[in-house]
């Protein structure tokens, strides 16, 4: 109610302003008219224009009949002759008076005063000549005079009634004019006296309203006062340069100043530690100083605080500007001390933090043991494999077989609780790099075929719609879940089809959609939701048939999520099942040329060689004779360069093999050796052979007498060619520095065609055991506690052994390393822990192709 | 303060006859055109002054240009003030009362007698005033000068033809 009220006056005054003005104009423009008829009226009746003139007229009527009896007088008594005179001149006085005086002056247009008066006027003027005459003529004259006068007599009555009547009729419209004048005035008097009263009746209304407000911001300020004195929250009132204005109990209490004290003093001074004033005189108290405002709004900040006491705690601010009664900028300021909300907020912080590191704690616990269950379990399976290849009886065999599906089961089991403990654990983390979708599903049919095969389905894949090349993603973890699509339909499918489809859906979003569409035994409707469920097996009889934890689709929906898709399934039991997949699509350029250079050049076929191969890497060693004995050559292998050294001098080689780093004497020393030696090889050209090398290290091998230079893992062709050339038979090839650059960002985790070689049945134990062999290592150089020197040591022989099976990612990584330490740069605890982040993948990759092998 | 202004004039007026006292009024030689009488210090006919022209002639002299509400066009005024007069007869009293030859009287207060006031004009424009023109003497008030003149009351007192003055008892 009141609120409308407000908002109506608030509505009005611009009107009811102009009205008064209005009104205003008005009285005041009738005052001023009116003051203007009546001092118009005043000049008029103030200053008489003639004296008593019906007096006048009437004497004029008396002196002619005065003049009259004077002549018949002297007619009587001729000496009384001077009296004729005298009333004559009187009488003529009293004419010219009336013919000149301005009141008179105006009947001379009325022909009934002005003709008599014309006539009376003509009488005088004959008259004269006599009275001025002597005696004796005027005496004489006086019968025929006065007769003449007696004639003239009426005249003069006529002239003097007709002037009174003329003078009643002006004297008539003059009061007219004065009575009309005053009705004027009574009238305006009137409106004056209307307007007045409604003056009065406005004022007084104001009047009321004025109470009415003051009365209600009196209540509003005792209510604010109320507020303010009773609020938890300090309330204090800065002006704009920052002196405090109000100070209330609160705040009195909360910073221990007394409200007298506070007043006028600097309001950051006064609870702000000395410490933190400048940088909040910069910041969020900068408005205290320059008066600027950050928005309009309420300004909210946390600031720490001070007691006069000295004791700080947190506080919240919220200032806000208003003007004070006067129209004054002003600051209110509410500050809340904090502190107990503030501790309730830590602890529970900390209760959460707790509770996360548990979990991830367990989490991690569970990917650790996996992790190391599978180590050993490879042992187990490889030796299994190994076992086969002796002679063992059929009943071993079959024990040997149930053994390993058993085996293969278990780890199958450890992978995928080790792909979710790392899950949960946060470890798995999405890449996202270019890759050629056709060249990931040839990959995955690749390795599910043999299944396939085993079941009697057929399986491919294919484009539906415009095929896409290549793709931005993490290949990996689309390939796993993938291999498990498929690896389901398979294991569900007798004698059928299980085929992909891939698509590239939309073009606003694009995704990328794959399909897994299966003729098997399909899934009831019902359970459709319960399978991307974790440890879900439909039907336990035959999932243990098929092998599988459970967890498989569980881990292929949480990578898909991961990868920002989603996975979904559609099936008619006993009509087969659709499961799909969908990813954003980001289109990838591969069009960059494929690894050319040395692998594109046939080498040229020499002649069998004799070859010295110096080498304390037993892998290393056993890959350098398997490459060099497949083109015929025959090796001699020495385990240092001491033993090297030995060899060259007892018999003469045709091509020296030199690792450069080696125990007892390393490379170079001993190529030095055999240089400036006598023995029968001390002119064999002798190849170096390095994981990777500086150039300045280059150069410094050329020096101790090793030309060449191979990168070590070897590469069958580039040892062909460097051999071809070292024998004469071929031009020198490139200088192999450049495949020494490591460039571990974009190597590839594995290098399959390397691994292959060692991936036939006898080789396996050779795997595993370097798998292990790398473990250790990675083991002893994340943990960084090795001195510089051992540290290169175990990083070269760790590089070295992954260069051997093609990890090459880590190889690089490592040989980034071993350089750094070569210039005896620090290297980071971080790099030296990515390691092992890396080896980590490693192995996985290693463990997905090692699933992906018949 | 008005008030007391007035009264200082009528004590001004009351007390300068007394002064005058010992002033002896010389006799008329031509005809008189003037006779004053009633409360009056000085004579030189029995009881009463009397006054020829050239008497007047020789008394102090003012002159008035003003118009009147009975002649035409401005008119020049030429006589003695009033209280010149009165001061000469040694006027005892603050009222006077002014017959004309034709019988018109009226009462002419001290007030009127002061500087800038009523004179007793015997020229109108350097001429002497015949009984015609309303002479010979006029009582003339400086109507233009003054507003306060212009009221039907100063011109009853504004007497032409006046022949004769007397000061109240």
């Amino acid at each position: 109610m009141a609120v409308t009220g407000t908002t109506e006056q608030l509505g009005r005054p611009w009107r009811r302003r102009g009205a008064t003005v209005f009104a205003l104009a008005c009285c005041i423009g009738m005052i001023a008219f009116m003051a203007w008829v009546l001092l118009r009226e005043i000049e008029e009746v103030s200053t008489a224009n003639s004296d008593n003139l019906q007096w006048s007229l009437a004497q004029a009527d008396v002196e002619f009949l005065r003049f009259e009896l004077a002549m018949q007088r002297a007619q009587d008594d001729p000496t009384r002759v001077d009296q004729v005179r005298r009333r004559f001149d009187i009488f003529y006085s009293r004419m010219d008076t009336i013919e000149n005086g301005i009141v008179f002056r105006a009947l001379r247009r009325d022909p009934t005063y002005d003709e008599p008066r014309a006539i009376v006027r003509a009488f005088l003027q004959d008259a004269i000549p006599l009275i001025d005459g002597d005696d004796e003529t005027l005496i004489a004259a006086l019968p025929d005079l006065s007769e003449r006068a007696q004639a003239v007599s009426d005249e003069v009555r006529r002239f003097s009634l007709a002037g009174l009547a003329a003078f009643a009729e002006v004297s008539d419209a003059r009061r007219e004019d004065l009575v009309r004048t005053l009705i004027l005035l009574a009238i305006v008097l009137g409106a004056l006296l209307g307007g007045l009263v409604l003056v009065a009746l406005a004022m007084f209304r104001l009047s009321q309203i004025a109470i009415r407000r003051s009365d209600e911001v009196r209540r509003t300020s005792a209510r604010m006062r109320t507020i303010v004195e009773t609020s938890q929250d300090a309330i204090i009132v800065a002006n704009t340069r920052g002196l405090i204005l109000e100070f209330n109990p609160a705040a009195q209490e909360i910073f221990e100043i007394p409200r007298e004290e506070a007043l006028g003093e600097r309001l950051a001074e006064l609870v702000l530690p000395e410490r933190s004033r400048s940088k909040a005189r910069d910041t969020y108290f900068r408005f205290m100083n320059d008066g600027s405002r950050d928005g309009t709004g309420a300004l909210q900040f946390e600031v720490t605080a001070k007691t006069r006491g000295g004791r700080e705690f947190p506080a919240e601010v919220a200032v806000n500007h208003a003007e004070d009664a006067s129209g004054r900028q002003v600051h209110v300021v509410y500050m809340r001390d904090i502190s107990r909300r503030r501790a309730a907020e830590n602890n529970l912080t900390e209760a959460r933090d707790r509770a996360l590191a548990g979990e991830r704690a367990k989490a991690e616990f569970l990917a650790v043991m996996s992790h190391e269950m599978r180590t050993p379990l490879n042992g187990l399976l490889g030796s299994m494999q190994l076992m086969r290849d002796q002679d063992v009886s059929d009943r071993q065999q079959e024990l040997l077989s149930r053994m390993e599906f058993s085996g293969r089961l278990l780890l199958s089991l450890v992978n995928d609780v080790l792909d979710l403990a790392k899950y949960e654990a946060g470890r798995i983390d999405i890449v996202r790099k270019p890759y050629s979708v056709p060249r990931l599903l040839d990959g995955v049919i690749e390795t599910t075929a043999p299944l396939a095969s085993k079941n009697g389905n057929v399986l491919e894949w294919r484009w539906e719609g415009t095929p896409a090349e290549g793709a931005v993603g993490d290949p990996r973890r689309l390939r796993q879940v993938l291999l498990n699509l498929v690896g389901n339909a398979v294991k569900f499918t007798r004698s059928g089809t299980v085929e992909i489809e891939a698509e590239v859906v939309g073009t606003a979003d694009p995704q990328l959609e794959f399909r897994v569409i299966d003729s098997g035994v399909g899934i009831a409707s019902e359970d459709l939701d319960r399978i991307f469920r974790d440890f879900e097996t439909l039907d336990s009889s035959y999932a243990r048939q098929a092998g599988g934890t459970g967890l498989g689709l569980g881990i292929a929906r949480r990578f898909a999520k991961l990868m920002g898709g989603e996975i979904g399934v559609e099936s008619e039991p006993g009509e087969g099942s659709l499961f799909w997949l969908r990813l954003p699509f980001e289109p990838a350029d591969l069009s960059e040329p494929e690894q050319t250079g040395t692998k594109a050049e046939p080498a040229p076929s020499i002649r069998p060689l004799d070859i010295l191969l110096v080498e304390d890497n037993e892998i290393n060693r056993l890959v350098a004779r398997e490459i060099l004995e497949a083109d015929g050559h025959s090796v001699t292998e020495a385990v240092n360069g001491r033993a090297g050294v030995e060899w060259a001098n007892a018999r003469r080689f045709d091509a020296i093999l030199m690792d450069v780093s080696m125990p007892v004497m390393d490379g170079p020393e001993a190529a030095r050796t055999i240089r400036s030696g006598t023995g029968p090889s001390a002119a064999t050209p002798i190849i170096a052979v390095t994981a990777h090398a500086l150039p300045e290290e280059i150069a410094e091998f050329r020096k101790a007498g090793m030309p060449h230079c191979v990168s070590k893992p070897l590469d069958r062709n580039v040892l062909q060619q460097t051999l071809a050339e070292v024998a004469g038979a071929a031009p020198p090839v490139a200088e192999p520095v450049a495949a020494v650059a490591p460039e571990a960002k974009d190597d590839p985790l594995l290098d399959a065609e390397n691994l292959a070689r060692f991936a036939s049945g006898k080789s396996t134990g050779l795997l595993d055991r370097s798998v292990a062999e790398i473990n250790w290592d990675i083991d002893r150089i994340a943990e960084a506690t090795l001195a510089p020197a051992d540290l290169q040591q175990v990083v070269h022989k760790c590089a070295g052994t992954c260069g051997v099976f093609g990890f090459t990612a880590l190889r690089s990584a490592l040989a980034a390393v071993e350089t750094d330490l070569k210039r005896e740069t620090a290297v980071e605890p971080e790099t030296l822990a990515a390691l092992a982040v890396l080896w980590e993948e490693t192995r996985e990759a290693l463990q997905d192709w090692r699933a992906a092998q018949p | 303060m008005l008030s007391f202004l007035t009264r200082a004039i009528l004590a001004v007026t009351v007390l300068l006859p007394v002064a005058a006292v010992a002033q002896d009024l010389p006799s008329p030689e031509g005809e008189v055109i003037l006779t004053v009488s009633g409360a009056i210090a000085n004579t030189n006919n029995g009881d009463t002054a009397t006054f020829d022209l050239a008497m007047l002639e020789a008394m102090e002299t003012v002159t008035v240009e003003t118009t009147t509400i009975w002649t035409e066009g401005e008119q020049t005024f030429t006589g003695v003030p009033l209280g010149a007069l009165m001061e000469a007869v040694g006027a005892e009293s603050a009222m006077l009362n002014a017959t004309a030859i034709n019988d018109y009287s009226v009462e002419i207060p001290a007030e009127d007698w002061v500087e800038g006031g009523a004179i007793v004009a015997y020229m109108n424009n350097g001429e002497a005033m015949s009984v015609r023109d309303k002479g010979p003497l006029w009582v003339v008030y400086p109507f233009d000068d003054d507003a306060k003149y212009q009221t039907e009351v100063t011109y009853s007192r504004s007497i032409w033809q006046l022949d004769r003055i007397v000061v109240a008892e």
